[in-house]
């Protein structure tokens, strides 16, 4: 058996690993139902910002807290609450992707992911806007 | 008869499209023409080198000619025309004009269309033989680029996106009632404009050099496969060597930019974010260094032949995926800066489907004359520890690429699989240990000799760098110290890859010039590792909130704090005041001062001053953007995370913004910027005399006690009254502390009362929201990139004088 072989087969056996662990370290996208059925995992919801409620933004009092109703995409309304600052232009986002899990009646998120409109796109097609990450998590 | 506009000016767009037009049909015919010069006998083959050359020298010219009159319109501020009025505006500055170019997917595929043509250039006049096999696939890749261009829309089937479509003929245009008005550039105003977190100068200098690396890994591409299609199975690696090396430095150079860009500008908070658009360009990048080091073990030895061509094809297609992710839209949920869909998905996918196709083709019809010999390499020859670098590189490569394609994943298998949670960390937690191999192989590697040496010799070349490295990565775990193994590991490994390749440099070579490509490169490798380990594993995040409540695990980031106008907060060794905001344009500078104690005269004194900024910007949204002072063994980065933008509280005429509802039940307590109050007890017999009340009023009172910060105690009384159906309000007011408490409202089932309370603006002071973070060594890092650069380039030149003295 040469050497090269060997190599391989390592390299087939890393490559494997990789996608196991891609797999069970993947995120999953779910509706806050499937959130709150399992409180100890953490999930990626999509949903909107419900705009009619008031933002909970008190940085006198703490300035790494940030919370925000959302609307998943089946229609449920959680209050969420961010680790961090309010994004710049918050207001605006389209959709939104937020990271986390939920704790009581809240979801507690790590990370929030918005979606800018492009604000001349006059079709409002699902893909004329740009990702902008609201959170900078420490490395 | 139409519409006769007015101030339009359409020559331009008319010249754009027979350009665009002309330049698609001239790459066919040149590659037709090359492709006949290759396969005819040798007399027709000279007339076909005459068509593939003019065919070539009319592409050439449509290229040049459509990016320079698409120049001019942006530089013209001819808003007719669709792509300028959406990348750029009459009040970017000049500076930026270029950026406006490439901000677009049609500018990008342009600029990149440009550097093919360069390219081809040095081919048609240096490549001697290889002009017309090289030429030939340099040409195929220009008929689809030059057809991204096109424009044509077939029912469903859209072919390109034409940079030089009519604003009143785009699909978001086309349909409102202004456009039609013969005046309608006047009532237009200004274009779009530049998205201002692209006014940079970065994106000036940075796109067009990713794609001019894009570009140049085409070439060794195209060698590879002109050397299969002409049976010169042998002959291609040494003239390809150049170009590939070539290829190396400008594409590393390119995506370090942008990760200088991220650094500096963008707040990421690092100078790598493993990004789906990053990775999708250092991948190509590693798989073509691993190329490259097969292409001289083949030089050297004969052997891993077909690997060569294999690596060379895998990067040219990982080149054409990598655009496939950033232009599809298929991102769309996972990357912070992926292109918009243009519609143009199905072509893309085309192109790089051709192209996987026809490498396995031809490496099917070929495999045998490519294949290895069978003879086995010597576990002590260099060439097999370069191939064992090769096949980490190509793990690191694929780890990247498929954590990277879960959307196309998703897509392909119709999963719903999101991104790693912590996807950084997740990244990190696979290359570390890939990265620590690497640099181990670097250091070790070319004390080897090719084909076999004596085990006790390299040990002993060996033994010196080895032993520096490791006393000093134990001096450094015990004085300052990294928190992981694998982080100690990689500091050592690389610290020992950047020794003894300056060892081997010294010792070996001699410092002999011509020959220290190699080993200038892999210490720019190894300081570019090095810098980055530090500066990521002892970032220090210097604004950590301690004052805050703590709010439990949960909320683990405290890494942003509030800091008020005057006020002065320790970070780190200094401390640091918010002095002031000032606006310059569309710029709201933040300036913050940083100071040191001053412990002989006491007081402060002061170091340096930073001015992060938000950028204003009412069509596209504010943007924050840090400041960082660079020092030679740090820097401090300074970003406003959180401002509040203007006055958008009004204020009535006696200064109380706002009022702001608090529902409460007897007992509660709310805290207010400048105290608290607690509701006391309800006064259900108000005294109606003393309040000057009519004798049929039914009034209640709160009787709420307000504790301001020194501890004293106001007691007040706001007054709910209904007279008739009328419904009246007594305010109470605190002069002192600028507060005034209507009672506004009761929930008579909850037992509740609301009050609404107002501040005086002069309450509350300005303030940002601030973090600040320390980067140390990461001038290793930039150092290593230059390093980097200079030796790849040495090798480049290297190879050529090796090739002239072949020839």
């Amino acid at each position: 058996m040469k050497k090269i072989h060997i190599a391989l087969i390592v390299l087939i056996a890393i490559l494997l690993g990789v996608i196991i662990s891609t797999v069970s370290e993947s995120g999953t996208y779910v509706s806050f139902k499937t959130a709150t059925e399992k409180p100890d995992r953490t999930y990626h919801i999509i949903g909107k910002v419900n705009l009619q409620k008031e933002f909970i933004y008190n940085p006198e009092k703490d300035a790494n807290v940030f919370g925000f109703f959302m609307t998943d995409t089946i229609g449920t309304e959680k209050r969420v609450l961010y680790n961090g600052t309010k994004p710049q232009d918050f207001e605006l986002a389209e959709r939104i992707v937020v990271v986390g899990k939920m704790k009581g009646d809240d979801f507690i998120a790590s990370q929030v992911l918005m979606k800018c409109p492009s604000k001349y796109n006059k079709t409002g097609e699902e893909e004329g806007g740009e990702w902008s990450n609201g959170s900078q998590r420490p490395q | 008869m139409g519409i006769q506009y007015l101030n339009e000016h359409l020559m331009f767009g008319k010249i754009g499209n027979a350009f665009v037009v002309l330049s698609f049909t001239a790459s066919i015919v040149a590659m037709l023409s090359y492709a006949f010069q290759v396969y005819r006998n040798e007399e027709e083959s000279l007339s076909w080198n005459k068509l593939a050359r003019f065919s070539f020298f009319i592409h050439a010219c449509s290229v040049f000619g459509i990016i320079s009159l698409l120049f001019y319109l942006i530089q013209s501020h001819y808003f007719e025309y669709y792509y300028v009025w959406q990348h750029s505006s009459t009040t970017l500055p000049e500076k930026y004009m270029w950026a406006c170019l490439w901000e677009g997917q049609e500018g990008s595929f342009l600029i990149w269309t440009v550097w093919h043509v360069v390219l081809s250039i040095l081919l048609v006049w240096k490549g001697k033989k290889w002009e017309a096999p090289t030429m030939m696939f340099i040409m195929m890749i220009q008929v689809f680029l030059a057809s991204m261009l096109l424009g044509l829309q077939f029912g469903d089937i859209k072919i390109g996106s034409n940079p030089f479509i009519l604003l009143r003929n785009h699909p978001d245009f086309a349909n409102l009632p202004f456009i039609h008005l013969p005046d309608y550039l006047a009532k237009l105003k200004d274009g779009r404009g530049l998205n201002p977190l692209l006014q940079n100068y970065w994106m000036v200098i940075h796109p067009p050099t990713l794609f001019l690396g894009f570009a140049a890994t085409a070439i060794p591409f195209a060698f590879a496969m002109g050397g299969l299609v002409t049976r010169q199975y042998r002959e291609w690696v040494k003239p390809a060597l150049p170009w590939t090396f070539f290829g190396i430095a400008i594409l590393g150079i390119g995506i370090l930019m942008g990760g200088a860009w991220a650094y500096e500008a963008l707040s990421f908070g690092g100078f790598w974010a493993w990004d789906p658009v990053e990775n999708a360009s250092l991948v190509p990048w590693i798989t073509l260094v691993g190329g490259a080091h097969v292409m001289l073990i083949y030089k050297k030895n004969g052997t891993s032949l077909f690997t060569a061509v294999m690596l060379l094809a895998v990067t040219f297609i990982l080149v054409l995926y990598s655009t496939f992710l950033t232009r599809s839209g298929i991102l769309g949920e996972t990357s912070v800066h992926a292109f918009t869909n243009l519609g143009m998905t199905g072509q893309l996918l085309l192109y790089m489907l051709f192209f996987i196709v026809l490498t396995i083709v031809l490496l099917i019809v070929h495999r045998k004359a490519i294949s290895n010999p069978t003879e086995d390499e010597a576990l002590s020859s260099r060439e097999f520890w370069m191939f064992m670098g090769m096949l980490v590189l190509l793990i690191s490569a694929i780890q990247i690429t498929f954590t990277t394609s879960i959307p196309v994943i998703n897509k392909v298998f119709g999963l719903k699989m999101a991104p790693p949670v912590d996807a950084i960390d997740f990244y990190n937690s696979w290359q570390t240990p890939l990265a620590a191999i690497i640099a181990l192989l670097i250091a070790v590697s070319q004390f080897f000799k090719w084909k076999q040496s004596d085990w006790k010799s390299v040990a002993k070349k060996l033994a010196l760098s080895f032993i520096i490295a490791l006393v000093v990565t134990i001096v450094f775990q015990i004085s300052v110290g990294f928190a992981r193994v694998q982080h100690i590991i990689l500091f050592m490994t690389s610290l020992w890859a950047i020794l003894a390749n300056l060892d081997y440099l010294i010792r070996v070579l001699k410092g002999k010039f011509n020959f220290s490509g190699g080993s200038v490169a892999h210490i720019g490798i190894g300081l570019i590792l090095l810098g980055a380990l530090v500066s990521n594993a002892k970032k220090e995040i210097i604004s950590e909130n301690r004052l805050n409540v703590d709010l439990g695990k949960d909320f683990p980031n405290k890494e942003n704090i509030l800091l008020y106008q005057g006020d002065t907060l320790a970070m780190g060794e200094y401390y640091v005041t918010y002095k002031g905001k000032e606006k310059e344009g569309i710029h709201q500078y933040y300036e913050v001062e940083y100071l040191k104690a001053n412990h002989n005269a006491g007081g402060f004194t002061k170091e340096f001053s930073l001015k992060p900024f938000i950028q204003l910007n009412e069509r596209m949204g504010n943007v924050s953007e840090p400041a960082t002072r660079h020092f030679l063994h740090k820097d401090i980065y300074t970003h406003v995370t959180y401002a509040e933008m203007d006055n958008k509280n009004q204020v009535d005429e006696k200064g109380y913004k706002e009022p702001k509802k608090h529902l409460l039940a007897v007992g509660d307590t709310i805290v207010v910027s400048n105290s608290l109050f607690v509701l006391l007890e309800i006064d259900k017999a108000v005294d109606k005399k003393a309040n000057a009340l009519n004798e049929n009023d039914i009034a209640l009172g709160l009787k709420l006690k307000v504790t301001d910060i020194n501890k004293k105690d106001y007691f007040i009384e706001p007054l709910f009254i209904i007279r008739g159906n009328e419904k009246i309000t007594v305010p109470a007011e605190i002069e002192k502390l600028g507060l005034k408490f209507d009672f506004t409202s009761i929930d008579t089932q909850a037992n509740k009362f609301e009050v609404s309370l107002s501040e005086k603006k002069s309450n509350s002071r300005d303030f940002i929201i601030m973090k600040a973070l320390i980067f140390p060594g990461i001038n290793i890092l930039w150092i290593g990139c230059v390093l980097m650069f200079v030796g790849t380039w040495i090798a480049i030149r290297k190879q050529i004088s090796d090739l002239k003295r072949e020839a």
